[in-house]
């Protein structure tokens, strides 16, 4: 057939997907025209993945068909779905970080002279041909491991293009970023735009998804459940939504709670003069119980290398840290955990769980002697603690012998905080606690801080999230580029005066 | 049910997948059984089970340590080392047997020892730390040893362990039997084989989680050694001989194809000593009904080395399948 003007880039009709009993996705229609950014939200588990790996081919589709300009694609073909200009860019990087650019571009394809040598003056001349076109600015012959995460995404962008994609399929994109990268990255997106290219943009981010898109799909349950311009819908409706009314409701509510700054006045644990050489420099700051303490900052302010330093997993060079007002040295994670600290890591497949075991393992991995005797597993109270607190957090589905890597995001996300609410910590630090999770599981996390909080836990959150920090925060710490710039009562700073000041303003 | 399966539900596929060796087992033996009835004589079944007791006592102990990730390559010439080690505390006058054969077990753990501490606390792979070690045991098996054979002479206590018989079973099989059943309990209900396993699943998690990852990983290689030393003894009192030979090349490879056989990724993370059982056993079977039906040694080689190939293919592709 054909493209006339009315037949669009990409169509998608009827898509379902079952896997047994249960439909990851049922009747999605939409189509993306060229030059159109169509945002894609939806709570973890809403079908979003399932669909991307449709239209990348790794999925066949129970029922349904994908066209490309009015013609049927194969299903469950992926090099055909790369062949016909449809490309993916993930949440992880699919690089290879020890090669340059240009040869990550071409990496598989690359254009060959006889016998099957690589014809690099080809290469480089198509590389530069597209770089030109796409007004994207990458050294081709830098190393990918030491470009910054967003000069990497814009390689794949290259990549992609290389391929001729018309469309990409970007999942999660921006969870790495820091906010000015995250411009960048719209930038160029705006550029491809310009170029006809189609965008399927994939985010929890709500603020991007109106900063960057000009139409919006939202999926619950693996259906599309509104689909328009999205000048034509307000950020509340869209969250109610994706979420549902009810914990749409709940998730308002979250967001507007008492303060506590200072928590019950009692210093927990405090921090004088730590200094980690060439990372951070004269960090002191008091962390109180029953209060939470926000690190605000940019991806690159240290503030991971400074909580690792004091939880143990890593070392300081100078300084002291007091815990009750006694000096303490921590050598390793687990004489941190005596001392009543716990730390929720940031990359939560990297640093956290065992994907490959039950949610009442992982649950029972830090406070391993509350549920043994002697050395010896005492399965039942295993599971009876891990129904708790699959309970409590509400992780879904209820099934503690569940295996942590078939959860979703934000399900495992609950299941590492829970392992440590099992050891009951007095200070618990959280780094990048939502970090990939949905509106929901959100809302449900700064219930449980709040929570814990209440209970005189002391509480640290790092955070990269704007309005994080201004929703969780009892005190909030700006931190840059390895110094604490200043300390404020949460309410006392607005969140304009906080970004200026995360961005290094005085 | 959990002991060999672990959380495979009752999706037909999964129940196939997670109790193919078993019925593999049962297909082969069956297969032998019709092609030569002798085969399920009570004599060839014990005495498939007792050919099996070496390997079978130290695939036992490489399960853990395949399950932290590792693995060890150095339970050969630990076998020959803590035979010679029990052989000549026997000759010293007045010292009990149990003394003697826990003078080898102790060999045998102190090789674990180094292996562990270099593995762990160096940081060094273990391929290449354990590849080290067995050149390292067997040049030092030589040393004490020399190269002749060393006849274990009036000691009858000694050489129970390895021919001597209790209810009409030979007591090597007691041995093994207890071991078995020893170390699966300590694989399902102990504090120490949930750290292992999780250790090979996620090492820097589980550092993260407070466990004392060093610590565990380099007891496992401990365990591995002390159930190499331990098939060392059961072997030298077999035959009434000490040497400095035995255990050679290709011991260590017969062990940790039993365990991957056994589903035990070589990548770590979950593991079973039960399953790892029934691994040797369907060594031993193959072994066994292929000798009672006169296949020649080459044949016989080939058609193992391709079981273990298949295996491990197989094993992977159901291990990817329940990672998505």
């Amino acid at each position: 057939m054909p493209a006339s003007p009315e037949t669009p880039l990409l169509q998608a009709r009827g898509l379902t997907k079952r896997f047994g009993s249960f439909a990851a996705l049922s009747d999605v229609d939409f189509v993306l025209e060229p030059g159109e950014v169509r945002g894609l939200v939806g709570s973890n588990g809403a079908g979003k993945s399932t669909l991307v790996k449709i239209l990348t081919g790794a999925h066949a589709p129970s029922k349904g068909q994908v066209f490309l300009r009015g013609t049927p694609l194969p299903a469950g073909a992926p090099l055909e779905m790369l062949e016909a200009g449809i490309a993916c860019i993930y949440q992880h990087s699919s690089l290879v970080p020890s090669l340059p650019v240009l040869d990550n571009v071409f990496l598989g394809r690359q254009p060959t002279r006889r016998l099957g040598f690589i014809d690099r003056r080809t290469q480089r001349e198509r590389a530069e041909r597209l770089i030109a076109e796409h007004g994207i600015e990458v050294d081709l012959g830098a190393l990918v491991g030491n470009l910054s995460t967003v000069k990497q995404k814009e390689v794949e962008i290259l990549k992609a293009l290389a391929l001729n994609a018309r469309i990409i399929l970007m999942d999660e994109p921006t969870a790495w970023l820091s906010r000015s990268e995250v411009t960048k990255l719209h930038r160029t997106i705006r550029r491809l735009k310009s170029q006809d290219v189609g965008v399927l943009y994939i985010s929890h981010v709500l603020d991007e998804v109106f900063q960057v898109c000009d139409s919006v799909m939202i999926m619950r349950d693996g259906r599309v459940v509104w689909n328009g311009l999205v000048s034509e819908i307000e950020r509340q409706r869209l969250v109610d939504l994706m979420v549902g009314e009810k914990l749409g409701a709940a998730s308002r509510a979250a967001t507007h709670q008492e303060r506590k700054p200072g928590g019950t006045g009692e210093v927990r644990l405090s921090c004088k003069d730590l200094t980690r050489r060439n990372l951070f420099t004269g960090v002191s700051f008091d962390l109180h119980a029953g209060e939470i303490l926000c690190v605000a900052g940019l991806i690159g302010a240290k503030r991971s290398e400074l909580v690792h330093s004091i939880f143990g997993s890593d070392r300081f060079d100078s300084g002291t840290l007091e815990l009750n007002g006694a000096p303490i040295r921590i050598h390793a994670p687990g004489g941190a955990i005596a001392s009543g600290l716990g730390l929720v890591p940031e990359d939560r497949h990297r640093d956290g769980l065992f994907l490959a075991h039950s949610v009442a393992e992982n649950l029972s991995m830090v406070a391993l002697n509350k549920v043994s005797r002697l050395g010896l597993l005492r399965r039942a109270e295993m599971n009876g603690a891990a129904s708790r607190q699959i309970e409590r957090l509400g992780i879904v589905p209820q099934d503690a012998s569940r295996i942590v890597g078939r959860l979703s995001g934000g399900n495992q996300q609950k299941v590492m905080i829970g392992k440590w609410l099992e050891a009951e910590p007095k200070i618990l630090i959280l780094d990048e606690p939502t970090v990939g999770v949905d509106v929901g599981a959100k809302a449900e996390i700064y219930t449980i801080l709040r929570r814990l909080r209440d209970q005189g836990t002391a509480v640290l959150v790092i955070s990269s999230d704007i309005e994080e920090v201004m929703t969780l925060s009892d005190r909030i710490a700006v931190m840059v580029s390895g110094r604490i710039l200043s300390i404020h009562d949460a309410g006392t700073i607005t969140q304009d005066e906080l970004v200026a000041r995360i961005g290094g303003a005085a | 049910m959990r002991i060999l399966i672990g959380n495979a539900s009752l999706d037909p596929r999964r129940f196939l997948a997670a109790y193919a060796l078993p019925i593999a087992l049962v297909l082969v033996a069956a297969s032998f059984a019709v092609a030569q009835p002798a085969f399920l004589s009570v004599g060839n079944l014990t005495g498939i089970v007792h050919r099996v007791t070496t390997t079978g006592i130290m695939a036992i102990g490489m399960t853990f340590v395949i399950m932290t990730g590792g693995i060890d390559l150095s339970v050969g010439p630990v076998m020959a080392l803590s035979g010679l080690v029990a052989y000549f505390a026997l000759q010293a006058p007045g010292l009990p047997t149990g003394a003697a054969v826990l003078a080898g077990l102790l060999a045998g753990m102190l090789v674990g020892a180094i292996n562990g501490l270099a593995i762990s606390f160096l940081r060094l792979p273990p391929i290449i730390v354990t590849l080290g070690m067995l050149s390292i045991v067997r040049g030092v098996a030589l040393t004490l040893g020399g190269p002749e054979l060393h006849q274990i002479n009036g000691q009858p206590s000694y050489t129970f362990i390895g021919t001597g018989f209790l209810l009409g079973l030979p007591f090597s099989i007691w041995i093994f039997a207890a071991v078995a059943l020893v170390m699966i309990f300590v694989q399902v209900k102990t504090t120490f084989s949930l750290q292992i396993a999780t250790i090979g699943d996620n090492e820097r998690a589980a550092y993260l989680s407070g466990r004392r990852v060093r610590l565990v990983k380099a007891m496992s290689y401990v365990l591995c050694s002390l159930t190499a030393a331990a098939a060392g003894i059961i072997e030298s009192s077999q035959v009434y001989t000490a040497s400095a030979t035995f255990g050679e090349f290709g011991t260590e490879l017969d062990v940790i194809a039993a365990v991957v056989l056994g589903g035990t990724s070589l990548l770590g993370g979950r593991g079973s000593v039960a399953r790892t059982l029934v691994g040797v056993l369907f060594l031993g079977v193959v072994n066994n009904g292929l000798n009672i039906l006169n296949v020649p040694i080459d044949v016989q080689l080939i058609v193992k080395g391709a079981i273990i190939v298949i295996a491990l293919a197989f094993s992977e592709r159901v291990a990817a399948r329940n990672q998505t």
